[in-house]
């Protein structure tokens, strides 16, 4: 009862105080806003507090499980070195990282499980936005799930830094503005490969192609044949074999029965592990065919993965890498000894380009000075570096892909290698030049630069 | 007339005016047990699928392994509509829906002459034949292991299907598909499938047509799988060739024996605790909560074979103090 006869009762000043009140406290946001007026808020910017968020988001299950570890490996070193300096700060060229976070905020992140499958990933991407705020993220690898998360990242208006991909749809026909892409691609492969495997094995050779069924697997084998039959092989037969699979007898017998020389393993992860300890040991490789010793290719080639298939079986083969920790340039080394201080091994190609994409969204950043996503996106479009291990390298503003070096590498001998990780030798640095190609290649549209 | 409303009154306002509110006022109350904007409008489509699941399984006693059939069909003709017709998603959703129903017309009439776990098997290869050819032989039109990408964002006569308005959207939509299942429910035609579940040799000897109450009731809940296929796709305008793998089907199958088998409320209840334990309290639990999920589903199915609704009906007797 007493409550009612006090409000009731306002005084001139009561009234005065009250409404100074509110419009103090109407005018605080717009205060503390202000910044936020000139560049409208898209995806999870303006980002709030003292602190940003990264995802990342890899597989920790499925075929590509083992590539996943190290990734996350990478991506830890990368936000320890953003926030504390260090690593490839010391580098990059040109830097605006200044090693106490990413515009004055530290970087913390929070990680997920594509289980290689792309809803997976999808849906682990979203928890990202939705729950955790990401202002980026980053993972792989499998192009299905890199193409899936690229296009989330354009609805949802967050910059994805894919990692391992390798198809060449990634920046082809599925390029997104807001999907970057630093690992090289199907087509450089072909390209860097081909005339180095005419050079060791005769132009007269005769391929039979076992190719993963989904993206990559399909853009893979395309590249290969195309650049392979410019040297004048010939393509036998391809068979799509499911991501899936862990017993290839059944193909390799197709291939055995085949007249090809040549056997082409268009698979990556614990599917290449597989494949190749199996044709193995079936005999392929002192198998003799039209007169000829048959050989085996891997296009795609990681340390981890020849790691698995052990170092008897992968002696004299050919593919190609994004990065070995065997380089010898600046920005190689620091890593490479950063990683090798804190895991007691050194880094796969995985970790690397994992490292160097949060580095360069990092980087990005500081270049414009803030988070809003169209203007990170124009400061990496174009974008000239060096002293991250693959050379000059340029991200293309057209399309997205680096423009960069990559390596031919053969399996190394057991006699030869200076320990386990020692797996892979440097046949060839293929420079950037000679594996670009024109944006027109691959058909696709980026799309908008404000997420529709 | 009359009769008809007074029973509306009697026995649908209250649970359907209840499950009305809870969930349009998820968005409020939803953050304060750690859910996220987006999850919300996930859970509803999951309830949608599974009261149509629990009409099947709980009500007619059939046991489909092969549902994400008619969820995956739904959710790719939604997709390739709107790619290839228009980003409107109303002529997307009415295509997509009807061909879940003509899918399950088919798949019903080959399978539903089998029962138990005959049906469950024949359901099963259905479904993963529908997967292996979206993944192979169909590659050029579904995308393959990409899944159908490039989708535009979905659009109901010039209002942008995002956030909230997706939320909405889909609420409306769960309301009345559950109102719908009660009067199912009650109806002739919903003691027909409990009859069936009881004895269906019975039943055809009484004269009952019990093949075509069963086809019937086949399709009926494969309009609901469709509608949530059709519906994830407005949610999230992509089509993963994960919805019509055996994965999906599973998923359905464990939410709906977890909430309880029998009653409409059970496999709701079961399919908002699957999604929140997978997207809210696996956090807490870390690589460890796969493990923890079917310790979970073990001791249900152990304990409480009647599910969480056994469980709350338990409870309330023990607080009720009434012994049986």
């Amino acid at each position: 009862m007493t409550d009612k006869k006090e409000k009731k009762i306002w005084t001139r000043r009561d009234v005065l105080k009250a409404s100074v009140g509110v419009a103090v406290a109407s005018a605080t946001p717009m205060f503390f806003m202000k910044d936020a007026w000139a560049e409208e808020a898209i995806g999870n910017y303006p980002v709030k507090g003292s602190t940003v968020k990264f995802g990342f988001n890899v597989p920790q299950t499925g075929a590509y499980a083992d590539e996943g570890a190290d990734e996350l490996r990478g991506y830890k070193l990368a936000v320890e070195h953003l926030n504390n300096g260090g690593g490839m700060l010391e580098t990059l060229k040109p830097s605006s990282l200044k090693g106490n976070g990413v515009l004055g905020k530290k970087v913390e992140y929070v990680t997920g499980d594509t289980q290689t499958n792309p809803d997976a990933a999808r849906t682990s991407a979203r928890r990202m936005i939705d729950r955790d705020g990401v202002i980026m993220w980053s993972g792989g690898s499998s192009s299905a799930t890199a193409i899936a998360q690229q296009y989330l990242a354009q609805e949802k208006g967050v910059i994805f830094m894919s990692a391992l991909t390798h198809s060449n749809d990634t920046t082809g026909k599925d390029k997104r503005r807001y999907g970057f892409r630093y690992f090289f691609n199907a087509h450089m492969t072909g390209k860097a490969l081909a005339p180095v495997l005419s050079k060791a094995y005769g132009k007269d050779r005769r391929a039979f192609h076992l190719s993963a069924d989904y993206s990559w697997g399909h853009t893979q084998f395309e590249s290969m044949k195309d650049f392979t039959e410019k040297e004048g092989w010939t393509t036998v037969q391809n068979i799509m074999t499911p991501l899936k699979s862990t017993d290839f007898s059944a193909f390799l017998t197709a291939v055995l029965n085949s007249d090809a020389d040549v056997l082409v393993l268009n698979h990556y992860g614990k599917n290449m592990v597989n494949s190749l300890s199996q044709a193995v040991s079936f005999g392929m490789r002192e198998l003799q065919k039209n007169g000829k010793t048959m050989e085996i290719v891997i296009p795609l080639y990681s340390r981890l993965m020849a790691q698995g298939a052990g170092i008897d079986n992968v002696e004299g083969v050919y593919g190609t890498t994004s990065w070995t920790w065997k380089q010898k340039d600046a920005g190689s080394q620091v890593f490479t000894n950063a990683f090798t201080k804190v895991h007691g091994f050194p880094p796969s190609q995985a970790a690397h380009v994992a490292y160097c994409q949060t580095l360069l969204y990092a980087n990005a950043c500081e270049m414009a000075g803030t988070f809003y996503p169209p203007a990170v996106i124009k400061a990496l479009e174009d974008f000239k570096f060096s002293g991250t291990g693959t050379g000059d390298t340029l991200y293309r503003g057209e399309d997205h892909q680096c423009m960069r070096d990559i390596l031919v590498v053969q399996g190394n001998s057991k006699a030869k290698s200076s320990g386990k990780y020692d797996l892979l030798n440097i046949h060839a640095t293929v420079k950037a030049d000679a594996v670009a190609y024109p944006v027109s290649t691959f058909k696709g549209e980026l799309g908008p630069y404000k997420p529709a | 007339m009359s009769s008809a409303n007074s029973a509306f009154y009697k026995k649908d306002l209250l649970p359907v005016a209840t499950f009305a509110v809870v969930l349009l006022t998820m968005p409020f109350w939803f953050k304060f047990i750690g859910g996220y904007s987006g999850l919300d409008t996930k859970i509803v489509i999951w309830i949608i699928f599974a009261i149509g699941f629990g009409i099947l399984l709980g009500y007619m006693g059939f046991l489909s392994f092969g549902h994400a059939a008619f969820f995956g069909t739904s959710a790719y003709f939604t997709g390739l509509m709107l790619l290839h017709f228009s980003a409107n998603i109303l002529p997307a959703m009415v295509v997509g829906i009807i061909s879940g129903i003509i899918m399950a017309f088919i798949i019903g009439f080959l399978t539903l002459k089998r029962t138990g776990i005959y049906f469950s098997i024949l359901t099963l290869a259905f479904g993963e034949m529908l997967h292996s050819m979206v993944l192979s032989t169909l590659q050029d039109y579904t995308g393959g292991d990409n899944g159908l990408t490039g989708l535009p964002t979905p659009m109901l006569f010039g209002l942008k299907m995002q956030g909230d308005n997706v939320f909405y959207l889909t609420v409306i939509v769960a309301i009345v598909m559950y109102y719908i299942a009660r009067r199912i429910i009650r109806s002739p035609f919903g003691l027909m499938l409990k009859a069936i579940k009881s004895n269906q040799v019975r039943l055809e000897y009484t004269g009952v047509n019990v093949a075509r109450y069963k086809l019937l009731g086949f399709v009926i809940s494969a309009v609901y799988a469709s509608v949530a296929g059709s519906l994830m796709i407005v949610y999230e305008p992509y089509v993963a060739s994960e919805f019509l793998s055996w994965h999906l089907s599973g998923h359905i199958v464990i939410m709906t024996v977890l909430g309880g088998v029998g009653t409409l409320f059970g496999p709701m209840l079961g399919a908002a605790f699957m999604l929140y334990f997978e997207n809210v309290l696996s956090v807490t639990m870390g690589e460890q909560w796969l493990l923890i999920l079917g310790a979970v589903f073990m001791l249900t199915v152990i304990f409480l074979p009647g599910g969480f609704v056994e469980g709350g009906s338990k409870i309330k007797k023990k607080l009720m103090g009434g012994d049986e």
